[in-house]
């Protein structure tokens, strides 16, 4: 019978015309609302990397001075210093291991036509790429051994590869990078994750992406600039050899273990080494360690803020009250049916079956009203994408959220469609035949 | 085929009871046709809506083709309504944005007949009624005369035992009324049982038997009328 009602409703939409047009526009409406605020939260929120989210593992050691701290507070910061990202390196602990930080420097073209330009990109280890499946356009990571001297050798992410050589393979190829000549390994391919999960801190968070990478170790010897937050809670040595020998917190660390089983070992092995570190002097707190994964360091991070929250709630709202008035809709509709009603139920329909056929019916408008609302959130994306950049690349909307577009719709459809068709149920057939 | 006894029929309100039945008594034997009659206010509607399933009554019994209807579910109501009953109603009742095949199609699809059981039955008996050359054609566009024979094809479609017609004439002038009832004492005749309820005496002496109906209560029945069937007087 689903079929033969299904048809009945595609016919209703033809009956009163202006009533079902108000009812898929309500609904439509509400639910452009919802899509809309929703995208962006899903495409804030969702899981970046599902297939390994919960085995990249961000330590957390908390070096903050005990003056003026009181036990349980936050620490100051959730960043790394440069002696514990090299200890961590060297540990061996995890599957993979990678150090990180943002950096901006002038980067000279190979072309004459082309004058140097600032240019922005990350000094990871050759970790890096395996541990967040970044893929490859032409040639490869920088080899371990690149790592361990430091090489002036450098990946570049496919936009900037073409503006700087085109579409020609450039790996073998140099630029000049901070006045030195750097060696192309590879060319990224279209990657830019958002948000930018594997550095967070910073800005930039749902930024475009990277120039270039370059090893960390080279970008240690080079003194390269950085581009990020930086937090000091001692006094440090000026200079940059001042800077790594300090207390100040400035590098993103991640691990990645063989399983998420193997995140208790991990967990146990960060707890004996700032056990040693405190031993020595260097941690002052007294405070458990952390691991994060990929969606526990993107909450502890508020990546979602609270006013996106509040905004797909309000969005939920309105959604709430165009039901409202949908419900008000259906009821006006419904109640010039009755005498249909008492008809089909005087020809042998329950009212199980007045109940699943007018129900469905309802189930149409939603999908009538979904359609409507798929086009208004494209509407209501583009607009809200006019902010800004960043904001046009979280206003787009997948497949899943589509699906999510025709769900929500005909669920509200439904929800609204309840109390009206409970109602139609009640039609008492006998009055209705006779004074028809 | 329709046996009510000492059936009561109570409408209730906060301040008043009105007993439109009480007492009643009938006996409706395979193959009649029966008129009811009697003055407005009588009960004539109440009896009709009880036969047809479509109300409950307060006390007594009532046997539908040998099925005891008291404490039925609306499921099981519904569904004996849809395999023993059909309907004429004075109003036609058709939907008005269906055409006369699908019009007809309804109760078919409460039965559950496949696709082509059901073409098959709506064309039989929109033909039988002779309209089956304008089964794509909507109710407003035929008379009301048409419109009552598409009513009727829609009772016979799922070939009932009992046909429950209530003044099926009285919205028709007397050529097109004349029609209807022709009609009906051809389905009579094919073996159909008729219960019609009706202000027109020349309706009801046409019928087997004559029930009238007076406060609630059946009064007298009445001769044996031209149908094939002659059935006993019984009160």
């Amino acid at each position: 019978m689903f079929g033969y009602y299904f048809t009945l409703g595609l016919r209703s939409l033809r009956r009163n015309r202006a009533l079902t047009a108000l009812m898929v526009l309500t609904l439509a409406v509400g639910v452009a609302a919802s899509i809309s605020t929703l995208t962006i939260l899903h495409a804030m929120s969702g899981d970046p990397i599902p297939e390994k989210s919960r085995r990249l593992l961000v330590p957390h050691l908390d070096n903050g001075q005990v003056d003026g701290w009181a036990p349980g507070e936050k620490p100051d910061d959730v960043q790394m210093t440069y002696q514990d990202a090299v200890n961590l390196l060297k540990s061996g602990q995890g599957e993979r291991r990678t150090v990180l930080f943002g950096t901006e420097m002038p980067l000279e073209p190979p072309r004459k036509d082309m004058p140097a330009f600032s240019s922005a990109g990350m000094a990871p280890t050759r970790d890096f790429f395996a541990m967040f499946n970044v893929r490859f356009l032409h040639g490869q990571p920088w080899t371990e051994a690149d790592d361990a001297r430091g090489a002036d050798v450098v990946v570049l992410g496919r936009a900037m590869a073409e503006k700087l050589f085109g579409d020609a393979n450039p790996v073998g190829r140099q630029i000049r990078l901070m006045n030195v000549p750097f060696t192309v390994a590879g060319v990224v391919d279209y990657w830019n994750p958002r948000p930018r999960y594997y550095k967070l801190i910073g800005g930039d968070t749902f930024g475009g992406a990277d120039d270039f990478y370059i090893p960390f170790a080279s970008a240690i010897r080079h003194e390269a600039g950085i581009n990020g937050g930086m937090n000091c809670t001692t006094k440090r040595e000026p200079g940059f050899a001042g800077l790594l020998a300090s207390e100040c917190t400035w590098l993103q660390f991640w691990f990645e273990t063989r399983s998420s089983a193997d995140r208790a070992d991990l967990q146990s092995w960060l707890d004996r080494y700032a056990g040693e570190q405190r031993k020595l002097g260097r941690l002052k707190r007294n405070v458990p360690t952390h691991l994060y994964d990929v969606m526990e360091w993107m909450e502890e991070l508020k990546i979602v803020g609270n006013d996106n929250k509040l905004s797909v709630w309000l969005a939920f709202g309105f959604l709430a009250l165009c039901l409202v008035n949908t419900i008000g809709l259906l009821l006006a509709k419904f109640s010039v049916r009755a005498s249909e009603i008492g008809v089909r139920r005087a020809l042998g329909a329950s009212r199980r079956e007045i109940f699943s056929q007018f129900l469905i019916e309802t189930g149409v408008i939603g999908l009538a009203g979904g359609l409507l609302g798929l086009a208004l959130s494209f509407g209501a994306l583009a607009l809200i994408g006019m902010q800004s950049t960043e904001v046009a690349a979280m206003a787009r909307m997948d497949w899943e959220m589509l699906g999510m577009t025709f769900v929500l719709s005909v669920a509200a459809a439904l929800l609204a469609g309840l109390l009206p068709t409970w109602r139609a149920c009640q039609v008492t057939p006998a009055i209705q035949l006779k004074s028809q | 085929m329709l046996r009510m006894t000492n059936l009561s029929k109570v409408y209730r309100t906060h301040m008043i009871e009105t007993h439109a039945l009480r007492g009643f008594e009938i006996d409706v034997r395979e193959g009649e046709f029966v008129t009811v009659t009697g003055p407005s206010g009588s009960g004539k509607t109440s009896f009709l809506n009880i036969a047809g399933l479509l109300e409950e009554f307060t006390a007594g019994d009532y046997v539908l083709d040998g099925v005891n209807v008291k404490g039925l579910d609306d499921n099981a109501r519904s569904r004996l309504r849809n395999e023993k009953l059909g309907f004429i109603f004075q109003g036609f009742n058709l939907i008005p944005d269906l055409s006369l095949f699908d019009n007809v199609d309804v109760p078919l699809r409460y039965r559950g007949f496949n696709a082509s059981e059901r073409k098959k039955r709506i064309e039989d008996a929109l033909a039988k009624v002779g309209l089956a050359s304008r089964m794509k054609h909507y109710p407003a566009e035929l008379s009301g005369g048409q419109q009552q024979r598409v009513a009727i094809a829609r009772a016979l479609a799922g070939s009932p035992k009992l046909l429950l017609a209530d003044e099926p004439t009285g919205n028709l002038d007397s050529q097109m009324a004349r029609g209807v009832m022709e009609l009906l004492e051809e389905i009579n005749a094919a073996g159909t049982t008729i219960l019609m309820v009706t202000h027109d005496p020349e309706l009801a002496v046409r019928t087997t038997r004559n029930v009238h109906i007076i406060d609630g209560q059946v009064s007298d029945l009445v001769r044996k009328g031209p149908s094939l069937v002659q059935t006993p007087v019984t009160a």
